[in-house]
C-alpha cells in the first residue's frame, strides 16, 4: 500500500521536487528575510527652534538605527500629509524656545506624531522616543547639576542615574533574531508543507473512483490509512533532518538539546500534521476544497497561535484555548527548548505527551471517519 | 455582425462562464462553510485574541533586599506589559522556571539596594531574559531599563533634594499624539490583517484550483473548441471568485470589523471595494500562472503555497516592512499584498483617497496585467 | 476444483427485495435474482436502471436500504460482513481504467493489486504471465498506465481484478469504450477463468451482442427485473422477425413504416425493421402493404437478436408515453438553411508526435457537408488525436487540418461557432445540474435567452433527459451523461460535428435514437459529422469509413466497399453453431483454421472455399466428439472486417518485431 503511494508520488517529479524544495527554500528566505525587529522607522522633523540644542537632540534620532530620517518639514500640515501618505511613520516637532527653556532648567514637552495603524510598531517607536528622551534628559540634568550645584560630572551622574540594569540574555546570548526564528521556522515549514502532501490523497481517489479498489479489497482501514500516510511521513522526516542541518550548519544556531528527543518529537509532530491533511481529505468531496481548507487550517493558526511570532502568554483567553487545541504550539516549545535552551524530557514531557495525544486523537478520528461501505 | 452585437455576445459568454463558476462553488458545501468561517468567526478570534505588543511578560522576582525601595520598584512592573509570576527564594529555582518556559523574566534585586539608593551610591539590579523569542525579549528588557531608569532618576534626584521641584529641572518629555488609531487598539490592526490574509489566500487558490480542475477533468477542451478566448476562460474565473471574495469581505466588514471591533471606515467604501477587486485580480494572476504550469491539484497546491507563504509573512503585516533587508523589499515589490496593505489601512484608517494611493494602484495594475498576460500566454502554450 | 456446468444449482449470490435510494431518487426497487456457481451472469438494461448500484451493494462497497444481498451465504449488510466476503470477490468499477493508478506502470499496477490481496509471489508471477499473454499486454509491462489506450486500460483493469483469483468477479460495464479486438481478449480471459478456475461472474454490459455470451441474464429497468433467463429464453419473450431490405426513397419509406412499426431503422442504404409477425411470408406481405407504391428489394429475414428484443421490451414498458421516435421527430425543426455542398473537413498528411512516439502518421481524408464519416480503429490507433488536431486543441506536428477551409489553430470565433465537439472523456461539469450545463453552453455560444430556452427544450426532448433535468450530472448514469454531452455539443446548431465515441456506454434505445438524429442532421440539414465508435453495428450508419491502425489509415470506403474488399481478399463468412464453442474453437485453431473467432456463442470463420472448409471442420470437430449444430453462410459484418484487418496487421507487426 505504502509502496504504491510512494511510487505514485515519486512519479510526479514536479510535486516531489516542490515537496523537498519548499521547506528548505522557505527556511532560507524567512531565516534571512523575516526580520521582526522594528528598525528604520521613517520619520520627519519640524524644528521650530533651530538652536544648537535642538539640533543635538534631533541628531540623536537621525543617528539611531531605529529611525530613518526622511527630511525636515516647514509646517505641521506637511507632516500631516506625509503621515497620511505613509511616507513617514513618525514625526517630531521641536517647540520654539526649546534651548532657552532647557538652559533655564525648565522642562520641555516635545511633540511626537505617530502613525497608529500598526499598534505594535507605534508602541515600539514610542519606546525608542522615550529612551532617547531619557538619555538626552540625563545629559541635560548632569549639565544642569554641574552648572547650578557645582557638582563633578561623576557625582552628578550618580545622582541622575543611580540605578542601572544588568541584562543577561539567556539561551540566545547575542539576541539574534535568526536564532530565535530559525528553530520556529522548522516548525512552521513542517506545519505548512506536510498536511498539503496528504490532503489530496483520499479525495483524489474519491474523485477518480479508484477508491473502489480499496473499498472492495481486503485491505483493512488501518492498513489503508497508514499506507496513505507513510510515504509523506518519510518525506517530512527527511525534511526534518535537512532543516536541522541547515539550521545548525547554515544559520549556526546552537543545538543544545538531545537530538533523539528532538527527532522523536518530530516524528510525532509530522504524524499529526500529515494526519490533519488526511483528515481533511476524508471530510471533503473535492480536491479544490481539500486544498484550500488545508492551506488555511495549516497556515493561519500556525502564524498566529503557535508561538512563532506571538508568545502564547500574550494571547487572550480565547486565543490561548485555540493555541492549546493545535499541535504546533507544543512542537514550538520542543524545538526552541531543544535548540536554544538545551532542556530535556524532564521539562518537555508535557509537550511530548500532548503531541502524542494529538497523534492518537487524529488517527482515532480518521479511523472512525473512513468507511469502506459508504452510503452513496 | 455589428460591433454592438459582438459586444453583447462577448458579454453573454462571459456571464455564462462566470455564472458557472459561481454555481460550482455553491455545490461545494464544505468549502463554502469554510469560506464563511474564515471571514467571520476566524476574524473574530484572531482579531480579539492577539497582541503583538509586549503583554503579560511573566516576571519572577528574587528580592534579596525586601525593602521599601525594592517593593516600590517591583510595583512599577505593571500589566498589561508585565504579569507578576511570583517571588522566589533561590535564583537557581528561577532558572528552572525559565527553562520550563513558565516565566520570561527574572529580576534580581541585590541586598542593600535600598541603602545604596538612599545614600546616593550607584547600584544595579540584574535581569535575566529568555530570548528564545528575540524581539519579545528585547522589548521586555527595554521596558525594564526604562522603568529602572525612571525610578533611579527619581530616587537619585530626591536624595539630592530635588524631588519636589521637578518643574524646575531641564527634562525633555514627549507628548505623543497617535494618529489614525488614537487608542492604539490592536484589534483594529489584527482584524484587518486577518481579513487581508484570508482575502489573499482565497484569491490565489480559488481560481487556480478551478482552472486545474478543468484541466484534470478535460472540460477545458470543450471550452477550447468553443469560440471562447483564453482571456474569457480565465477572466470569468477571476470575476466569479472576486465576487465571492468581495461578498465574504463585506461579511467580515459589516459583521465583525464594524460592529464588534468598531474599526472605522474613514475613506470611501466604494473605493475600498474597487481596490479589493483589483487586489483579487492581481493575486489571482499568480494562481492562474501556477495553474497553467501545474498538471494536477497537488502541484498547484504546492506552487501556490510557495508563493503565498512569503507573501503573507514578508509583505508587511506580520513584520515591519521598513526594517526588512533590501533584497526582501525588492522581492516584495512583486507582492500585490504589499500594496494592498497600504491601500486597506490607508482607506480604512487614514481616509486616504485615490490621489494618495495612485502609486500603489498603478503598481498593482501593472503587476496584475503582466501576470494575466503571462498566464494567458502559458495557457495557450500548454496545449501545444 | 472440478469443472462445473453452468446450470448446477449452487447459489453464490442471492439478491432478494433489494432497495437502494439516493436521496429522493429510487435506484433499485425490490430486486430479486440468484447466481449459481460457475455461471457468467449478465445484468443488462438501460442507463439508470440500477445495475451499478446492485453490483456495488454485492461487492460490499455501498450501503443499501432494504432487502438483502447475500454472497457466499453471508448477508452483506455491515462492514464486518462485507470484509468477510471480500477476499473471495473481485470488483471492477465502471469507467475506463478509473480504478487504476495512472502514475504506475502496467506491472506495478498488477503488483499493487496483488499485494493488496496478499497473493503469494510465485502465484503472482505465474498468473501475471498468463493474463498478460492472453491480453497481449506483455509487451507493455513497463509502460505507465496513463500512456495506455482505453482498451488496454480496461484489460489491465480486468487483470488487476482477477489477479487474486476471486471466486466471484463483479464487473461493471467492463467493455464499454473498448474496441472489438480488445473486447475479444476480454471475453477470452473471462471464459478461461470461468472454465479453468470455476469462477462465477456478474457482468453488466451495454453491448447486446455480448449479452448472448451470458449463461443467464436479468434485464433491469427502473430498478426492477423486467425479464430474466438464458439469452434464448429472453429472446423468446418477444417473438417476431427482423426484416432487412432496400427501399427508395429511404426517408419516405422509413416515415411510412414508422406509422406502423415501433422499431424501424435506416442502416446505410437499407432499412432494418422488427415485426412481431413470426411468419416470414405474412411479415413481408404486411410490409409491402405499408410501403404501398415504394419498391422493396434485397430482402432478408432473420431471427431477432437480443438487441431487438431488448428494444421491444423497453418500448413495451414505455408504452403510453409518447412514441420515442415521434418525440424526437417533431423536435428537430429548428434548422437553419442548409448548405449541403462543399468540403467541411479536410485532413492533409496530418502527423502528430508525442516525444518519440508517432501517434498519427500522415492521415488524409475529406468529409463533405452532409456526410457522416466514421473513423474506426482499436483503442490507441490515433483517432482521438486526429479529432483533437482538427478541432484545434492539439497542434499537428506536420500536415494540416482544415474545417470549412480554415485552419483550426488560427480560426476565429466565427468558425468555432460553427463546430460542435464531444470529447471521449466525458467533459461536462459534474457538479452542475443537467439544465445548468445546457444553459452554460448556450451562454458560451452566445445564444440569446429565448433562443437558449428553445434549444434547451429541444435537447431535453432529443436526449430524453426530462427525468433528470434537476439532477447533478455527477450522479447520472454514464449513458445519460453521454446523451447530455451530445446535447451540449448540439446546442448552437453546429454545421460540423466532431463526435469522439459518443455512444460509449449508451443503451440500445439511446443509441438508436441518437443515430436517427444524426442521420436527420446530415440528410436534412447538411451537417457534416466526423464520428468514432466501437460499436461496429453502428458504423453501418456511416456514409464512409476509414479504418486506422497504429496512426495510419489502412482502409477507406463505404461500409459496403469495405466488406466487398475483404470478401475478395479473404473469402466468405461461415457461421458455425456448436454445443461447446470455446472448446471447439481451440481445436479448430489447432487444426489450422487460423481466422476462426468466437462471436457470441457462435464461431465465425472466413473462407475462400466454403464448402471444402465446412466439410473439413465438421470432420475435425467430430473427431473430438463435438457435435456441429449448423453451419451457414452469412453476410460479412463490419465487425468481421475490423477484426480480421486489425488481427492481420497485428500479426504482421509482431512478425516484424520478432525479426
Amino acid at each position: 500500500m505504502a509502496l504504491k503511494e510512494w511510487k505514485e508520488t515519486t512519479r510526479d517529479r514536479l510535486f516531489l521536487l516542490l515537496a523537498f524544495l519548499l521547506p528548505a527554500l522557505w527556511l532560507v528566505v524567512f531565516g534571512y528575510g523575516l526580520n521582526l525587529d522594528v528598525e528604520d522607522i521613517p520619520f520627519a522633523v519640524l524644528d521650530r527652534d533651530h538652536s544648537e540644542l535642538s539640533r543635538d537632540y534631533l541628531q540623536r534620532f537621525i543617528q539611531s538605527r531605529y529611525f530613518s530620517f526622511q527630511g525636515y518639514a516647514d509646517e505641521e500640515r506637511a507632516l500631516d500629509r506625509l503621515l497620511t501618505d505613509t511616507k513617514i511613520r513618525a514625526a517630531i516637532i521641536v517647540p520654539e524656545r526649546f534651548q532657552e527653556q532647557l538652559v533655564a532648567g525648565e522642562p520641555v514637552a516635545v511633540q511626537t506624531l505617530l502613525d497608529g495603524t500598526f499598534p505594535l510598531h507605534t508602541d515600539i517607536a514610542k519606546g525608542y522616543v522615550i529612551a532617547i528622551n531619557q538619555a538626552f534628559t540625563e545629559d541635560r540634568l548632569i549639565d544642569f547639576l554641574r552648572r547650578s550645584r557645582g557638582l563633578t560630572q561623576e557625582h552628578a551622574g550618580v545622582l541622575v542615574r543611580p540605578l542601572s540594569v544588568e541584562v543577561r540574555y539567556l539561551y540566545n546570548e547575542e539576541v539574534r533574531s535568526t536564532w530565535s526564528m530559525v528553530p520556529a521556522l522548522v516548525m512552521f515549514t513542517l506545519m505548512l508543507a506536510s498536511p498539503l502532501l496528504t490532503a489530496l490523497g483520499v479525495v483524489r481517489e474519491k474523485e477518480t473512483g479508484s477508491i473502489y479498489n480499496i473499498y472492495s479489497s481486503t485491505v483493512s482501514r488501518a492498513e489503508f490509512l497508514t499506507g496513505k500516510l507513510l510515504p509523506y511521513i518519510v518525506i517530512s522526516l527527511v525534511n526534518v533532518v535537512v532543516l536541522w542541518l541547515m539550521a545548525v550548519g547554515l544559520f549556526q544556531v546552537p543545538f543544545k538539546g538531545n537530538f533523539l528527543l528532538f527527532f522523536s518529537a518530530s516524528v510525532l509532530f509530522v504524524f499529526c500534521t500529515t494526519g490533519i491533511g488526511l483528515l481533511i481529505s476524508l471530510l471533503v468531496q473535492t480536491q479544490m476544497a481539500a486544498l484550500i481548507i488545508t492551506m488555511i487550517v495549516a497556515m493561519i493558526p500556525t502564524i498566529l497561535f503557535s508561538g512563532l511570532l506571538v508568545p502564547i502568554a500574550s494571547l487572550t483567553r480565547g486565543a490561548k484555548v485555540q493555541a492549546h487545541l493545535y499541535p504546533a504550539m507544543y512542537y514550538t516549545n520542543i524545538v526552541r527548548g531543544s535548540f536554544l535552551k538545551g532542556v530535556g524530557a524532564d521539562v518537555l514531557w508535557f509537550d511530548l505527551l500532548a503531541l502524542g495525544m494529538f497523534a492518537a486523537a487524529i488517527s482515532g478520528v480518521t479511523y472512525r471517519l473512513f468507511t469502506k461501505r459508504p452510503k452513496a | 455582425m455589428t460591433a454592438r452585437r459582438q459586444a453583447t455576445t462577448w458579454g453573454r459568454r462571459l456571464a455564462a462562464l462566470t455564472w458557472k463558476e459561481l454555481l460550482q462553488l455553491t455545490r461545494d458545501l464544505p468549502l463554502l462553510l469554510f469560506l464563511l468561517y474564515s471571514f467571520s468567526l476566524s476574524v473574530l478570534v484572531s482579531g480579539a485574541g492577539i497582541t503583538m505588543q509586549l503583554t503579560n511578560a511573566e516576571l519572577l522576582v528574587h528580592d534579596a533586599d525586601h525593602s521599601p525601595s525594592s517593593r516600590e520598584l517591583i510595583h512599577r512592573f505593571q500589566p498589561p506589559y508585565f504579569a507578576f509570576a511570583g517571588e522566589i527564594r533561590d535564583p537557581r529555582e528561577g532558572l528552572r522556571h525559565l527553562d520550563a518556559g513558565r516565566a520570561m523574566l527574572l529580576l534580581e534585586i541585590p541586598p542593600r539596594f535600598h541603602e545604596a539608593l538612599m545614600s546616593g551610591e550607584r547600584t544595579a539590579v540584574q535581569l535575566l531574559v529568555d530570548t528564545t523569542n528575540a524581539p519579545q525579549g528585547l522589548s521586555a528588557a527595554a521596558y525594564t531599563v526604562r522603568i529602572a531608569g525612571l525610578f533611579g532618576a527619581e530616587r537619585g534626584l530626591a536624595s539630592a533634594g530635588l524631588s519636589g521641584a521637578t518643574a524646575s529641572l531641564p527634562m525633555v518629555t514627549s507628548a505623543h499624539r497617535v494618529w489614525f488609531n488614537p487608542t492604539q487598539d490592536e484589534r483594529w490592526f489584527q482584524s484587518i490583517a486577518h481579513v487581508l490574509r484570508m482575502t489573499t489566500i482565497f484569491a490565489v487558490l480559488l481560481p487556480a484550483a478551478a482552472l486545474v480542475r478543468e484541466k484534470e477533468r478535460g472540460t477545458v477542451e470543450q471550452l477550447l473548441v468553443s469560440p471562447l478566448s483564453p482571456f474569457q476562460i480565465m477572466f470569468a474565473k477571476v470575476l466569479a471568485m472576486s465576487g465571492v471574495i468581495l461578498l465574504a469581505l463585506s461579511l467580515a466588514l459589516y459583521g465583525v470589523l464594524h460592529p464588534v471591533f468598531h474599526v472605522p471606515m474613514k475613506g470611501s467604501t466604494g473605493l475600498f471595494f474597487l481596490l479589493t477587486a483589483l487586489h483579487v485580480f492581481t493575486t489571482a494572476g499568480f494562481g492562474l500562472v501556477a495553474a497553467t504550469l501545474a498538471k494536477n491539484q497537488a502541484q498547484v497546491g504546492m506552487m501556490t503555497l510557495f508563493v503565498v507563504g512569503p507573501m503573507l509573512l514578508l509583505s508587511g503585516i506580520t513584520s515591519p516592512y521598513e526594517s526588512m533587508p533590501t533584497w526582501v523589499q525588492a522581492i516584495m515589490t512583486f507582492s500585490p499584498l504589499r500594496y494592498y496593505i497600504d491601500i486597506t489601512y490607508g482607506v480604512m484608517l487614514k481616509g486616504a483617497g485615490f490621489p494618495v494611493l495612485w502609486k500603489s494602484v498603478g503598481a498593482m495594475l501593472l503587476l496584475g496585467g503582466t501576470l494575466f498576460g503571462f498566464g494567458m500566454w502559458r495557457f495557450r502554450r500548454q496545449f501545444q | 476444483m472440478t469443472s462445473l456446468t453452468a446450470s448446477s444449482p449452487d447459489p453464490v449470490v442471492r439478491v432478494s427485495g433489494l432497495v437502494k435510494r439516493y436521496k429522493q431518487h429510487l435506484a433499485v426497487d425490490g430486486l430479486d435474482f440468484t447466481v449459481n456457481r460457475g455461471e457468467i451472469y449478465g445484468l443488462i438494461g438501460p442507463d439508470g436502471s440500477g445495475k451499478s448500484s446492485v453490483m456495488k451493494a454485492l461487492a460490499g462497497v455501498l450501503q443499501y436500504e432494504g432487502g438483502s444481498a447475500e454472497v457466499f451465504g453471508t448477508v452483506v449488510d455491515s462492514e464486518r460482513a462485507a470484509e468477510h466476503v471480500k477476499p473471495r470477490i473481485g470488483f471492477l468499477p465502471q469507467g475506463l481504467g478509473l480504478n487504476l493508478y495512472p502514475e504506475l506502470s502496467v506491472e506495478e499496477n498488477i503488483d499493487f493489486f496483488a499485494k493488496l490481496r496478499l497473493v503469494p509471489e510465485a502465484d503472482l508471477r505465474e498468473r501475471k504471465a498468463r493474463l498478460l499473454a492472453i491480453t497481449r499486454l506483455d509487451r507493455f509491462r513497463g509502460r505507465l498506465m496513463k500512456q495506455l489506450s482505453g482498451g488496454m486500460k480496461q484489460k489491465l483493469g480486468l487483470i488487476c481484478t482477477l489477479i487474486h483469483e476471486p471466486e466471484l468477479a463483479i464487473l461493471d460495464e467492463p467493455t464499454t469504450g473498448v474496441d472489438p479486438v480488445s473486447r475479444r481478449d476480454f471475453w477470452a480471459i473471462l471464459a478461461e477463468w470461468q472454465s479453468a478456475k470455476g469462477m462465477t461472474a456478474i457482468v453488466s454490459t451495454a453491448y447486446m451482442d455480448e449479452a448472448a455470451r451470458f449463461h443467464r441474464l436479468s434485464f433491469l429497468s427502473h430498478g426492477r427485473v423486467l425479464a430474466s433467463g438464458t439469452p434464448a429464453e429472453v429472446t423468446a419473450l418477444v417473438p417476431g422477425l427482423v426484416v432487412t431490405f432496400v427501399s427508395t426513397p429511404q426517408l419516405e419509406a422509413v416515415a411510412r413504416l414508422k406509422r406502423r412499426y415501433a422499431q424501424v431503422e435506416a442502416l446505410g442504404p437499407s432499412v432494418h425493421l422488427f415485426t412481431p409477425e413470426r411468419d416470414a411470408g405474412a411479415a413481408v406481405a404486411e410490409i409491402r402493404e405499408v410501403l404501398g407504391d415504394l419498391p422493396l428489394e434485397h430482402l432478408h429475414t432473420n431471427e431477432p437478436e437480443l438487441e431487438d428484443v431488448v428494444v421491444a421490451l423497453l418500448l413495451k414498458e414505455q408504452d403510453g408515453q409518447a412514441g420515442l421516435s415521434g418525440r424526437s421527430g417533431q423536435a428537430a425543426h429548428s434548422a437553419t438553411i442548409s448548405q449541403s455542398d462543399g468540403l467541411a473537413v479536410q485532413a492533409r498528411e496530418l502527423v502528430r508526435d508525442y516525444n518519440s512516439f508517432r501517434a498519427v502518421d500522415r492521415v488524409s481524408f475529406d468529409v463533405q457537408q452532409g456526410e457522416i464519416f466514421g473513423l474506426l480503429g482499436a483503442n490507441g490507433a490515433g483517432k482521438t488525436t486526429v479529432i483533437k488536431m482538427l478541432t484545434g486543441i492539439v497542434p499537428p506536428t506536420g500536415g494540416e487540418g482544415r474545417v470549412a477551409g480554415e485552419d483550426m489553430r488560427t480560426a476565429g470565433g466565427a468558425i468555432k461557432e460553427r463546430i460542435g465537439y464531444m470529447s471521449q472523456a466525458f467533459s461536462l461539469y459534474l457538479d452542475l445540474t443537467v439544465l445548468e450545463n445546457i444553459r452554460l453552453f448556450a451562454g458560451i455560444y452566445g445564444l440569446a435567452r429565448r433562443q437558449a430556452q428553445e434549444r434547451m427544450e429541444w435537447i431535453v426532448a432529443m436526449a430524453g433527459l426530462s427525468d433528470y433535468v434537476r439532477d447533478r450530472t455527477g450522479r447520472l448514469p454514464m449513458g445519460v451523461r453521454q446523451r447530455l454531452a451530445l446535447g451540449c455539443a448540439l446546442v448552437h446548431n453546429p454545421r460540423v460535428l466532431f463526435l469522439d465515441e459518443p455512444t460509449s456506454g449508451v443503451d440500445p434505445i439511446g443509441r438508436r435514437r441518437f443515430w436517427e438524429l444524426l442521420s436527420r442532421l446530415a440528410r436534412e440539414e447538411g451537417v457534416a459529422i466526423l464520428i468514432t465508435t466501437h460499436y461496429l453495428s453502428e458504423a453501418e450508419h456511416c456514409d464512409r469509413l476509414a479504418l486506422m491502425y497504429a496512426g495510419r489509415i489502412v482502409a477507406e470506403g463505404t461500409p459496403a466497399d469495405l466488406k466487398i474488399q475483404l470478401e475478395q481478399e479473404v473469402g466468405q463468412l461461415l457461421e458455425i453453431a456448436v454445443d461447446r464453442p470455446g472448446v471447439a474453437l481451440t481445436h479448430m485453431l489447432a487444426a489450422g483454421f487460423s481466422g476462426a473467432a468466437l462471436f457470441g456463442t457462435k464461431i465465425h470463420l472466413l473462407s475462400r472455399d466454403p464448402s471444402r472448409d465446412e466439410a473439413r471442420l465438421r470432420e475435425v470437430l467430430a473427431q473430438v466428439g463435438l457435435s456441429v449444430e449448423a453451419v451457414r453462410l452469412r453476410m460479412l459484418s463490419l465487425e468481421d472486417v475490423f477484426v480480421s484487418r486489425v488481427m492481420a496487421l497485428e500479426r504482421a507487426a509482431q512478425k516484424e518485431g520478432q525479426v
